[in-house]
């Protein structure tokens, strides 16, 4: 999977990884580790970009709700977790319920449905334009 | 594709011969079973059926899971899944092998076997692998109705495997590694029967 950083500036600015290629567990901890390098870098706003992706296992999930948490500013769980702590952790955050920091871009079918089968489909901002995504931080 | 009837086959009537593709770690078997009618008619006689078995035997890292489900979506679409049965096939066996090579084999090298062969209106996948035992099946259900912090920690991989399968067993091998084999049925067609 090749993961590129783009900057955007809508009301405040926003850090675009767009994602290439399967997401799985040979690479969550990548895409973790990008998002993880921009937060400490002073990024507070992050549009994942979903459409290159064609394909997404529960390590994805996993993946995406670590950065979630780690953009509200808590602790990351051990992306060692398997399953459901990931989540957890996330619902425990202060903030917990819609994502402000970290929102998604063109899920593929397969994607959506991963999404949606793990009953996380209203839990991050799905957006299909990216100016539109963008002006929504 | 056509039925086979109802009827029960004796798994341990299965004889194999196979062609493999040296040094690639896939293999084609065909697959002899007999297959036993189970109508009360006493001239019933058991027949013999014949079915491919798709074989890929890979290393128990995670560099190796889209190779997997490559194998899993090439075959499945051999033996006539349609597109939906196939995608929840290769989500279903990506979740098990990242479980036994993350959890299982955790850092430690192995092997992982993968079976995938045609049944009466679906398909069956059997993972087999040298980790220690781990039966998903005896891991309680996580209640989606309680909220997100009340909910089990673990198993999210497990749960997708139920829920998208409709039949899940496992057995320790002899070696006292794992077997699980998974179940699925084509989903209707308009005429109200399976593919």
């Amino acid at each position: 999977m090749n993961i590129v950083v783009e900057q955007a500036q809508g009301r405040v600015p926003v850090a675009i990884l767009r994602l290439q290629g399967d997401l799985d567990g040979s690479n969550y901890r990548d895409l973790i580790a990008r998002a993880q390098a921009l937060y400490q870098a002073g990024q507070r706003h992050l549009l994942i970009d979903l459409g290159g992706t064609p394909y997404m296992s529960s390590s994805g999930v996993v993946a995406l709700h670590t950065i979630a948490l780690l953009y509200r500013g808590a602790e990351a769980p051990d992306p060692e977790a398997d399953g459901w702590r990931a989540l957890k952790a996330v619902a425990q955050a202060p903030e917990a319920g819609a994502q402000e920091h970290v929102k998604l871009l063109n899920p593929q079918k397969r994607v959506a449905a991963v999404l949606d089968q793990v009953g996380l489909q209203t839990f991050f901002a799905v957006f299909t334009d990216q100016a539109a995504a963008v002006a929504s931080f | 594709m056509a039925r086979l009837g109802v009827g029960r086959e004796r798994e341990n009537s299965t004889h194999y011969t196979q062609a493999s593709a040296a040094g690639l770690g896939i293999s084609r078997q065909i697959r002899y079973t007999i297959f036993q009618p189970s109508d009360s008619n006493a001239n019933s006689i058991p027949v013999w059926r014949k079915g491919v078995v798709h074989h890929l035997r890979i290393a128990a890292d995670v560099q190796q899971l889209a190779e997997a489900r490559r194998f899993v979506a090439a075959a499945a679409a051999e033996l006539g899944a349609p597109i939906e049965t196939s995608d929840e096939l290769v989500l279903a066996v990506d979740e098990w092998l990242s479980n036994v090579i993350m959890h299982g084999y955790a850092g430690r090298p192995g092997w992982i076997e993968l079976e995938l062969w045609a049944e009466p209106a679906g398909l069956g996948v059997r993972v087999t692998d040298a980790a220690p035992p781990y039966d998903p099946t005896r891991r309680p259900e996580p209640d989606l109705t309680l909220p997100l912090e009340q909910r089990p920690i673990g198993g999210l991989g497990v749960y997708l495997i139920r829920r998208l399968m409709d039949d899940v067993t496992h057995a320790v091998t002899a070696a006292g590694g794992n077997a699980l084999t998974l179940r699925k049925k084509f989903p209707p067609t308009p005429q109200g029967d399976a593919l």
